[in-house]
């Protein structure tokens, strides 16, 4: 395996637009001739398919929901990102660059991230254009709001429902599209194998959800924005059907994974609170705009308040411990999220944890003071409703209580400056690839990457790939690859059925359990010695305990049902299979890198104060694996990170 | 069945329409009715009413109030019809959501209204069309002009009948009255003010009236707030307005007619 | 907290559908309704006793619009603004009842068990429901001032999830506040004023076709929605119906 970034040369700033000057296109009527394939219907997805049908090439596009509106770009709630200086505040691209690149703890390649913020603006005139209802001042002109990791207010918002919003603007897009027949849509579908043929993605076999059939679409290009792998953990803020299983099958085929082991931490989240529970729900970073995070100061106060002696309001100011504003007094509540999470375990592991000890106060009293309730109300409403309908507790009158949780994947496929793979005519785009945030991502900065992707950098760099396509001409779906993929497919679910039939047949029904036991305990396991902070003991551990608990799911896995017929516990089955691949990459690579950057946090590596220590010397680089066969370990190559343009510091937020 | 092809939204706001019409008509009749409380004979809710009976526009303005009340009935039956098909497979619970009061019962309503009106046209409208017999009519100066070429005719007319109070109509004929009249050749014409006065004199007749003027209430109370709705004019600003609104009218003219039915009744 | 579901089990689209009933124990009152759902299915599956019971859901936040069951003769159970993942067994009394049915309607099908097909949302959406434009060449985004009031109000009509409640509310089977709110959203802001006349009678043509009821304003809609949006979106929806008929702006 070779890498090769692709990164045009030329100063930073002009590097998109010299490619863009000088790169291959297709002509219209060569673009009726060409296929692709898009998987997934969430900002990246659905932006892409939308504008390369606009474009004029067919498009066929997959999810594995009823209806493309349903991806989980939806739940996004905080905002969108964008260099458009509105505030006056000194905002600008190369300010958004700077943010995005200290961020992500200078582990993000520079080209790609400046082009980022290049892009960002005409993302939001964009979106006003498809009729995205953003937040607007008494003007009429359009609001911002500040987020984590930012000295200027570059946030765009609809409500707390930016996710949505855009998503139904892309939807729309999209929608036009299927109309006009460019695109043509299949729901309820999930991608179940990558074909490659002579060295090129040429197809996808898809299981039909509602029936269990397999089947087969070809195209000159197959484009993935299916997401991140978060739910390897079980309990994150993911929907319960998000999955990495479609970028895990093309890496199987030989695409390589990036930087697995950088997974975002989101601090405000609702705290665990029972053993049936399926999933965290996030409270957008946006909170903390007003909301004010503390602890008690007291360990006995802590103690009372777990044991139910005491209510957070009995706690005095003085007694209270505001930990993020004493650590951090620069950025206080506002600092990036792996900082704010890390904080939140070190004083819950200290002992000074409320609610069941893994949580913390996020207090409104000050801001409702300040504002007055109707305006905390008017801002944050139907968060704290939600709030509300889920705890019971009423955040208007005591401090809501949060804790972080998993929330989103940077690693993901490597990709080069024009999206692609290392299968050539595999494109990621995304949550799915590794490339804009680093080891850390900031607020607001997934859905700007997700439709920068789709409609900006896609639909110019699929033209450069696809244009000596255009004499290949239809691709079939009865090659043999085509036969050996689907029979692949069928044989892998077979296997998995057959583990629980032989044992129910001979009546060891008491051994077998079901997919989500395994699943939990798969997310406990990662949580526990894979998640905020890692050692090499924990991590060896971890290595471990998954080997164990994947020798035991082939044993004992019991799913009901057949492969014909619309089979939930199947579904889960086979995600469930890729994910002991994926944990064992996610825990190499955290192993493998020896030093502390944004989401990833070696307890070896730490300052005297506990911030991340980088190793610049050995691990300025993107490390890549390559898939070598189940059970066997992957190897790795380096991307080295070359920063011309800005200059490394320590990532410094006090 | 090839029906026309109507839009949904449209079928409902031609029921919205029509029901507004109709309405309207309601208002004006309740208002005529409170003339059959007056203790002149019938002078003025008859001149009232022979006006109606006889005026061309009137006549034509009839034949559109029944075909606005048929259509009304067919559309609104023809939506009720095609709504129940967009849910071939109900519910095992019935429903317990919050709606509007009366919407659901508002084609029932709407069925019982058509069955009370049958009833109204018996005692009135088929007198007027001559289907049925009832109480009659004739203008005096008609009657006077009989005083001598038939004295006889002219004596029974002022025995049988009674004048009004200004003494323009002999008033109070019954059917057997109407035929030695028509007989004798004098023109004469349904006398509703004492048909009226006759019918509500009798308690089930009464009480069935009364029943009739619930039902109209409760379709009433939810049409006036919907048509509103129907026609894209409903809007928070002004949502308490039309509520109160549709309340006032609905009261107006269900206590109208119930005001004359009662009031002849207790001999008002 | 004890339980006794009646669940609609139907194998698949073809089959005919019935209700089962399963005794649940030891549910805790902070447990959501699907998580509820998700115990009663690992004891199928560890007793063996029947397939699991199929339901569609996914983000369990309240915003993907997954989610739907009609619970005890309500959409989205016994509560105002959430979905069916935001309801809570506390909500309920220990030793209850629960019927727990499939939406209802002829456009959405019954795929499995709970779960319908309710690709005709989508197919309005297809009609019409977008303002016509294509990546790039569009104008700043603050060329366009958008009046605060009227921005908030384009922004709460398309806060709409399209779970289908309304649909399943309505005693019509009737999609007008889907429709209205979809309307609403773009026909309140500036760019979405052009496609207005057209949009509004395509989409209300591909309703009527797809088999939904029509309107008789129950309202049963708007006390169902999970996003509480407002049945004067099915008024506004009206006035631009008429204006569509009578005015010049549609081709």
């Amino acid at each position: 395996m070779k890498l090769d970034s692709k990164i045009p040369a030329g100063p930073l700033a002009e590097k998109w637009t010299n490619y863009k000057a000088s790169q291959k296109l297709v002509n219209p009527a060569n673009k009726r001739k060409l296929d692709i394939i898009v998987v997934g219907t969430g900002l990246a997805g659905a932006s892409a398919a939308a504008s390369l049908g606009a474009l004029g090439f067919n498009v066929d596009i997959f999810c594995i929901q009823d209806s493309p509106r349903r991806a989980h770009s939806i739940a996004a709630q905080g905002g969108i990102n964008a260099a458009k200086n509105y505030q006056n505040d000194g905002d600008s691209v190369e300010r958004l660059f700077r943010d995005t690149i200290k961020g992500g703890d200078y582990r993000a390649r520079e080209a790609n991230v400046y082009r980022l913020a290049e892009v960002s603006g005409a993302i939001i005139d964009q979106c006003v254009a498809q009729g995205v209802p953003f937040a607007r001042d008494y003007g009429g002109l359009l609001d911002n709001r500040s987020f984590g990791g930012a000295q200027v207010s570059r946030t765009f918002y609809a409500k707390g429902q930016t996710g949505q919003q855009l998503l139904l603007g892309a939807y729309g897009a999209l929608s036009r599209e299927i109309a006009r027949g460019t695109v043509k849509l299949h729901t309820r579908c999930e991608m179940m194998d990558l074909v490659v043929v002579d060295g090129r993605a040429r197809g996808i076999i898809v299981r039909n959800l509602a029936t269990g059939d397999l089947e087969r679409y070809a195209a000159h290009a197959v484009v993935l924005g299916t997401g991140g792998y978060g739910n390897l953990y079980y309990l994150s803020t993911n929907a319960m059907n998000s999955n990495g299983s479609a970028a895990w099958v093309c890496h199987r085929k030989g695409a390589a994974f990036a930087n697995p082991c950088y997974v975002q931490i989101h601090p405000t989240c609702i705290p665990v609170h029972g053993d049936y529970q399926s999933k965290l729900t996030l409270m957008s970073e946006s909170l903390r705009n007003d909301g004010r995070i503390w602890v008690p100061k007291r360990k006995e106060d802590a103690e009372a308040i777990r044991a139910g002696k005491l209510k957070a309001n009995d706690i005095a100011e003085e007694n209270r411990d505001y930990y993020l504003e004493r650590r951090y007094p620069a950025f206080g509540n506002l600092v990036p999220r792996d900082v704010a999470s890390r904080a939140a375990k070190e004083r819950c592991d200290a002992g000074f944890g409320v609610g069941t000890g893994y949580a913390v106060y996020l207090d409104f009293a000050d801001a409702i003071q300040r504002l007055g309730k109707e305006a905390v109300e008017q801002k944050y409403g139907n968060l704290f409703q939600m709030y509300q309908k889920i705890t019971d507790e009423n955040p208007y009158e005591t401090p809501m209580m949060i804790y972080p949780a998993i929330h989103y994947t940077m690693g993901g496929l490597w990709v080069d400056y024009e999206l692609q793979t290392t299968i050539p005519g595999l494109f990621a785009a995304g949550e799915a690839n590794f490339s804009d945030h680093g080891a850390n991502r900031l607020g607001a900065s997934a859905l700007m990457q997700g439709l920068a992707d789709g409609y900006f950098v896609l639909p110019y760099t699929l033209q450069n790939y696809l244009a000596d396509q255009i004499n290949v001409g239809k691709i079939s779906t009865t090659s043999p690859e085509f036969d050996t993929a689907e029979t692949a497919v069928r044989q892998r679910i077979n296997k998995l059925l057959q583990i629980g039939a032989e044992k129910s047949l001979n009546s060891q029904l008491s051994t077998l359990n079901s997919t989500d036991h395994y699943h939990k305990a798969l997310g406990k396991i990662m949580w526990e010695y894979c998640g905020m902070a890692r050692n090499t003991e924990s991590l060896t551990k971890a290595k471990q305990l998954v080997s164990e608990l994947e020798n035991e799911f082939w044993k004992s896995v019991f799913i009901p049902g057949t492969a014909n017929e619309m089979n939930p516990e199947l579904e889960k089955a086979y995600r469930l299979e890729d994910y002991f691949e994926l944990a064992q990459l996610v825990i190499d690579d955290a192993m493998h890198r020896e030093e502390s950057c944004g989401g990833h946090f070696r307890t070896e590596h730490q300052t005297d104060d506990g911030e991340t220590l980088r190793d610049d010397e050995r691990f300025m680089y993107v490390a890549a694996w390559e898939y070598q066969g189940h059970g066997q370990p992957e190897t790795m190559e380096k991307e080295p990170l070359n920063y011309e343009h800005i200059q490394i510091a320590n990532r410094n937020y006090k | 069945m090839n029906l026309p092809k109507i839009h949904s939204i449209s079928k409902k706001i031609l029921v919205g329409a029509l029901g507004a019409f109709l309405s309207f008509f309601l208002l004006f009749h309740a208002t005529a009715n409170l003339l059959i409380l007056r203790h002149d004979g019938g002078e003025w809710y008859n001149a009232f009413c022979h006006f109606m009976g006889t005026y061309a526009i009137i006549k034509v303005l009839e034949i559109g109030l029944f075909g606005a009340l048929l259509l009304h009935v067919v559309l609104a039956i023809w939506l009720a019809m095609t709504n129940k098909m967009a849910r071939p497979v109900g519910y095992k619970k019935p429903t317990r959501s919050k709606t509007h009061k009366g919407s659901k019962l508002q084609v029932w309503t709407g069925i019982l209204i058509f069955a009370c009106l049958l009833l109204h046209f018996t005692d009135f409208y088929f007198v007027k069309i001559g289907w049925l017999k009832g109480k009659y009519m004739a203008k005096t100066e008609d009657v006077v002009a009989l005083k001598t070429t038939q004295p006889n005719t002219f004596n029974y007319a002022e025995q049988h009948g009674e004048y009004s109070a200004k003494g323009n109509w002999l008033t109070n004929f019954d059917k057997e009255d109407k035929a030695v009249l028509e007989a004798a050749g004098l023109e004469v014409e349904p006398d509703f003010y004492h048909q009226a006065r006759e019918k509500f004199k009798i308690l089930h007749i009464v009480i069935s009236y009364l029943v009739f003027f619930a039902v109209v209430w409760f379709h009433l109370r939810h049409g006036f707030a919907a048509v509103f709705q129907t026609f894209g004019l409903y809007n928070y600003k002004y949502a308490k307005a039309i509520e109160v609104l549709g309340q006032i009218f609905t009261w107006v003219v269900c206590l109208m007619f119930t005001v004359v039915v009662i009031g002849v009744y207790f001999g008002l | 907290m004890k339980f006794t579901l009646h669940i609609w089990r139907q194998e698949n689209a073809r089959a005919k559908g019935h209700f089962e009933t399963y005794p649940l124990e030891g549910i805790s009152p902070d447990c959501s309704f699907l998580e509820m759902l998700d115990i009663l299915n690992e004891q199928l599956i560890n007793d063996r006793i029947a397939h699991p019971v199929c339901f569609d859901n996914d983000c369990r936040e309240g915003i993907c619009g997954m989610c739907g069951l009609y619970i005890n003769g309500r959409p989205h159970g016994n509560d105002d603004g959430i979905t069916t993942c935001q309801l809570h067994m506390r909500k309920f009394h220990d030793g209850d009842d629960i019927w727990i049915e499939p939406w209802r309607a002829k456009p959405f099908p019954v795929i499995r068990d709970l779960v319908v097909d309710r690709s005709a949302f989508d197919k309005i959406i297809q009609a019409g429901g977008y303002i016509s434009t294509t990546t790039g060449g569009v104008p700043d985004a603050n060329t366009i001032p958008i009046p605060k009031h009227k921005a908030d109000m384009a922004m709460d009509a398309a806060s709409c999830i399209g779970c289908g409640a309304c649909v399943a509310a309505c005693k019509n089977a009737s999609a007008m506040l889907f429709v209205g709110a979809k309307v609403s959203h773009l026909a309140l802001l500036p760019q979405g004023q052009i496609e207005a006349a057209d949009r509004v009678h395509k989409m209300v043509c591909k309703m009527d076709e797809l088999g939904f009821g029509s309107c008789t304003n129950t309202y049963a809609c708007e006390a169902e929605c999970p996003k509480l949006i407002k049945r004067q979106n099915i008024s506004r929806l009206n006035r631009h119906w008429i204006g569509a008929l009578f005015g010049r702006d549609r081709k």
